[in-house]
């Protein structure tokens, strides 16, 4: 799964895949802006069928919270 | 007030990206019109235009940014960087609260909102970009540059038809001569060949229909002129004061000195037909320039290639310069790579500083009968004449006048 968000957002933000890292939050690894952010959120909504609030998913969040939480939504 | 110094040129056009490309094309009377590739424009009235290709060749921009912005600012930030490069400035030694942009802009930037809009209808609200807000209007452009160099001073954009860059121009030179600013980066930027523009474009009426002979078509102060071209692109230079401009040794370019606008008042598009309105904008700017009718000698005209804009606009430069407009060379370069509409003015003013640098006037081309006779019309090459003070005249629909007034350094 980490795999596939990370996919999602180096496709959507286009950003080097290397970039993101798995315990750093969006904002310190690449400098996400809020924007980005609702555009990141509605995509990962999408890849993993699921609704995602903005306060579960923010620019404060690693790699590892985001599937945390898609993991507990989608029950795997 | 103060002479002003330009001290860096930057140009994107469809003539060519870079000065010495620009200048180059524009001095052997090459036309750019082509008809649109972009998308199909087979069906609109008028489908030809001064496109640019392959602007992403010319981009430091990442693509993470590419994807947030339409390409008008795309174009005014290469523009900013060429005239940044060529005045020598380096940003980060500037006070950011001392820096400022000012941009003319006519239409905003739709081909980012067209698509989104399209997205919007067919897919629903969350088929539309996040950007889309911040990407279309006309001021984004002014934002993406401030933010691409960390500028934070005072800065405006200026929506007056195709006489925006122009006024941006004055403006500009207003705020720095009451040293508010250390420099500006000013000019204008438009992106119109996109469906939608080119179909308001269309409906405005005023462009030629000569797809047959897109090179041709635009044919200013011509018998069988039919309208004007529209072209995309950007002109933006670096603008200083004088004294900062020689104590850091710049090579100054030219001076921006004089400014005068003014409104006709008389129709929501036509200009007024007698042309006084747009001979008192000219007499405001040669004042304020301390210079006279005699001192100018060349004057770059606005040639919307329609006949009430192309007569009135004669009409009053023969007020103002009387039996001497026959022996001042004139000239309407747009005539080959398009009407540039709210990055028009800020062009005519780029390509008339580089024909002063090279001791010589661009030339107009499609000029072949003209309608009206008494003037001294610079024809398809470029001639040597040594420009001391020129005369930049820029019009907007509705009646909007501007003049500028610019001497060699």
């Amino acid at each position: 799964m980490k795999e596939k968000i990370k996919s999602v957002l180096v496709n959507l933000l286009k950003v080097r895949p290397e970039e993101l890292k798995d315990d750093v939050s969006l904002q310190d690894s690449i400098g996400v802006d809020s924007t980005e952010m609702v555009e990141s959120v509605i995509a990962l909504e999408k890849a993993f069928g699921t609704k995602l609030s903005p306060k579960e998913v923010t620019k404060f969040s690693t790699i590892n919270d985001i599937e945390k939480v898609i993991s507990s939504k989608i029950g795997k | 007030m103060d002479r002003i110094a330009v001290t860096g040129i930057g140009v994107v056009a469809p003539s060519g990206i870079g000065k010495r490309q620009f200048w180059a094309n524009i001095k052997s009377g090459r036309s750019f019109i082509k008809e649109i590739t972009r998308f199909d424009a087979s069906l609109y009235p008028s489908h030809i235009a001064g496109q640019i290709d392959e602007l992403e060749k010319y981009g430091m921009l990442s693509e993470r940014l590419l994807k947030k912005i339409d390409a008008f600012s795309h174009m005014a930030l290469i523009a900013s960087e060429l005239a940044l490069q060529d005045a020598g400035i380096d940003i980060k030694n500037e006070d950011p609260n001392l820096v400022g942009i000012f941009l003319g802009n006519a239409i905003g930037g739709w081909l980012y909102a067209e698509t989104e809009l399209r997205d919007m209808y067919i897919e629903g609200r969350e088929g539309v970009s996040p950007y889309m807000a911040s990407a279309w209007f006309p001021a984004a452009p002014q934002g993406q540059v401030s933010i691409y160099y960390g500028i934070k001073g005072f800065s405006k954009t200026i929506v007056a038809d195709r006489a925006g860059s122009l006024m941006a121009l004055g403006y500009a030179r207003k705020v720095l001569s009451k040293n508010k600013l250390n420099m500006i980066l000013a000019g204008g930027t438009e992106a119109p060949v996109t469906p939608y523009s080119l179909l308001c474009c269309n409906t405005y009426g005023m462009l030629s229909k000569n797809n047959v002979h897109p090179q041709s078509a635009y044919r200013p102060f011509d018998k069988k002129r039919d309208g004007f071209v529209i072209g995309e692109g950007a002109g933006i230079v670096v603008m200083e004061g004088v004294e900062r401009a020689k104590s850091r040794k710049a090579s100054i370019l030219a001076y921006i000195s004089g400014y005068g606008t003014s409104c006709d008042g008389v129709d929501r598009i036509q200009p007024a037909s007698d042309g006084k309105e747009l001979a008192r904008a000219i007499r405001i700017a040669l004042t304020d320039a301390k210079a006279s009718p005699e001192q100018i000698d060349y004057i770059s005209l606005d040639g919307l290639a329609v006949n009430i804009w192309d007569e009135s606009e004669l009409k009053a430069v023969k007020e103002v310069f009387g039996a001497r407009l026959k022996d001042i060379p004139v000239s309407c370069p747009k005539s080959m790579f398009g009407n540039l509409l709210g990055a028009s003015g800020a062009i005519d003013m780029i390509t008339t500083i580089l024909g002063m640098e090279h001791g010589m006037v661009a030339p107009m081309i499609n000029l072949d009968e003209p309608a009206s006779n008494g003037l001294n019309y610079v024809l398809n090459h470029a001639k040597p004449h040594n420009i001391g003070k020129a005369l930049i005249i820029s019009r907007g629909r509705g009646g909007i006048n501007s003049a500028l007034v610019i001497e060699k350094a």
